[in-house]
């Protein structure tokens, strides 16, 4: 019974934090008027500002694109229609994409949606699990039939299509572009050049790749899990595997090939 | 064994490290007696950051100090960050695993698309009941079966207060929470201090802060804490914030010496999270913690 009054208590609070507006009163807490909109305007401040320290520092391009007031804006009305669910803020905003495709006054910016959506692909990039190429492994694309063998892709390797050129204006926002990549990215937009993009550590931190529909099909048939065989015939006949090896590797795109059925009859690891 | 650097901090003085000094840090490895991070910054399966804590890890004893398990919920905890706070136990081995005597975990309006809890992001107070206590000695239950080893809990800094009939002293219930749970406390002295100035202010104490906050030590039983927390508040005459985002002032270092006296060579953490100032000023800080100590010397004298 105590409990569940705590429980309540609890609830109340919680509910007079994220309401658009704070409430007057707080049954079952002690503050009353004045007193009460201080402490409870502490904490909904605070909530505010993590929120936007968090969307900061999460969509470094969607702020250069739109404004860092704007993003703040943007991630304190997130954080209450949409708040957090886990104790690791890392784990917040990833349904910000969503929520800017919603807004119609942002409709005149089609295109900040995808990029929110590659802030974050980078985000989980630079968070995956460390892991390097096994190139002992790579020995087996010679000896084993496209339908026996599976290529893995690297842990930290994210996959990204757009209608927009998201590459191109992510690009534009790095430090030493060139003078007029802006310049260039906007024509693309005007001209709706849409861009596929594969994200993947250098070092700590992640590099953007456009590339070829393709080579995209290829790298989203790998990363499903499908058979060489059939992350071919997902490519096309235009794809050319040696050069994309020879760029997988130098981009550190690359996993491990491994059996699909071991020699021995157990499941790959 | 871990290597440690000789130096005056060596004693159990350590600092918050924070990622605008992770490249000073790794360039001097001040000598320090351990270093304390927020456990969530180090939840990602890989990356920069883990790396840089591995590297600290290989000169110095980390205390995990967590602001995310919302200890004191009565949604219950969340499965998910006590598996990332197990595993980064297990990849760190740290000296001490702390969090906060709060909640942050509820099922409320606007309700979760999956149903799932919300997590406000703060530390929240609780109400000091009966209820609380349970629901707090559950959690800390859970979570020290989980990680097989004792934590730390840390008084709040708390802006809103319950008045409940049931309701009894914060360092009683703190006590109680201990020995019923088997954790320690990690006593947060600005925190005794921030809301003292709150409780004069609004007329709920008579009592000067720094007398009210040393009265909050005495009233704890001996051994029973863990670790010391350290930092600067800011107060605008109206509400005193425990913001981390200055030096610490002599009101709380006041209650330091008071502490000292009482609990003997208890860790402490210089922390600072806002505004964070050079690295240089939190080492000055912690320099200013050892000469408190029991035998302290002031680096100038320790050094020669």
């Amino acid at each position: 019974m105590s409990v569940q009054r705590e429980a309540e208590r609890q609830a109340v609070l919680l509910a007079g934090l994220f309401a658009a507006a704070p409430p007057a009163a707080l049954p079952g807490w002690a503050e009353r008027g004045e007193r009460l909109a201080r402490g409870l305007g502490a904490y909904r401040a605070n909530g505010s500002a993590i929120a936007e320290r968090a969307l900061a520092a999460a969509c470094p391009t969607l702020a250069a694109l739109m404004g860092e007031d704007e993003v703040a804006a943007l991630a304190r009305a997130l954080w209450r229609t949409d708040p957090p669910r886990r104790g690791d803020l890392a784990q917040w905003g990833e349904s910000l994409p969503a929520f800017i495709a919603a807004q119609r006054d942002l409709d005149p910016w089609p295109y900040l949606a995808d990029c929110a959506r590659l802030d974050f692909a980078i985000r989980r990039s630079e968070a995956a699990a460390d892991a390097d190429t096994d190139r002992t492994s790579l020995g087996r694309l010679a000896e084993l039939p496209p339908e026996s063998l599976r290529l893995r892709l690297r842990p930290d390797v994210e996959l990204l299509a757009s209608r927009w050129p998201i590459a191109s204006l992510h690009a534009a926002q790095q430090p030493g572009a060139a003078p007029d990549a802006l310049e260039r990215a906007d024509a693309a937009v005007t001209l709706r050049l849409g861009e596929s993009v594969v994200v993947a550590r250098a070092g700590w931190r992640a590099a953007v790749t456009a590339v070829a529909p393709p080579v995209f099909a290829w790298m989203q048939a790998l990363a499903a899990g499908r058979t060489l065989a059939d992350a071919l015939a997902a490519a096309g006949a235009d794809f050319d595997l040696p050069g994309w090896l020879l760029q997988a590797l130098q981009h550190g795109w690359l996993g491990k090939a491994e059996p699909i059925n071991d020699p021995l009859g157990g499941e790959p690891s | 064994m871990k290597a440690r650097p000789p130096g005056v901090r060596a004693a159990q003085v350590g600092i918050g490290l924070r990622q605008p000094h992770y490249a000073e840090w790794a360039e001097r490895r001040p000598a320090l007696g351990f270093v304390e991070v927020h456990s969530e910054n180090f939840f990602a399966d890989g990356g920069a950051a883990l790396a840089v804590l591995h590297g600290v890890r290989a000169t110095h004893e980390v205390s995990l100090h967590g602001v995310g398990l919302a200890l004191g919920s009565a949604a219950g905890l969340d499965s998910w960050h006590l598996d990332r706070l197990a595993r980064l136990v297990d990849r760190i081995d740290p000296v001490r695993v702390s969090d906060h005597a709060c909640f942050a975990r509820g099922p409320v309006a606007p309700p979760g698309r999956d149903g799932e809890p919300l997590h406000a992001a703060d530390l929240l107070p609780i109400a000091f009941t009966p209820g609380s206590l349970d629901i707090l000695c559950a959690n800390v239950g859970r979570v020290q079966e989980r990680l097989g080893r004792s934590i730390l809990v840390e008084n709040l800094s708390a802006y809103l207060s319950v008045d409940a009939a049931d309701a009894m002293a914060e360092p009683e219930f703190l006590a109680t929470l201990a020995r019923r749970s088997g954790c320690r406390l990690l006593l947060d002295l600005n925190n005794l201090v921030v809301n003292a100035i709150n409780a004069q202010r609004d007329g709920r104490s008579i009592q000067a802060p720094v007398a009210a906050a040393c009265g909050f030590v005495d009233a704890l039983p001996p051994g029973v804490v863990g670790e010391f927390h350290l930092a600067g508040h800011a107060d605008d005459g109206v509400l005193a914030i425990d913001d981390h985002g200055s030096r610490v002032p002599a009101s709380v270092w006041a209650v330091y010496r008071h502490a000292l006296a009482r609990f003997g060579d208890v860790p402490t953490l210089i922390e600072w999270d806002t505004d964070l100032p050079p690295l240089d000023v939190l080492l000055a800080e912690a320099d200013q913690a050892v000469v408190c100590r029991p035998g302290g010397r002031p680096p100038a004298e320790a050094a020669a």
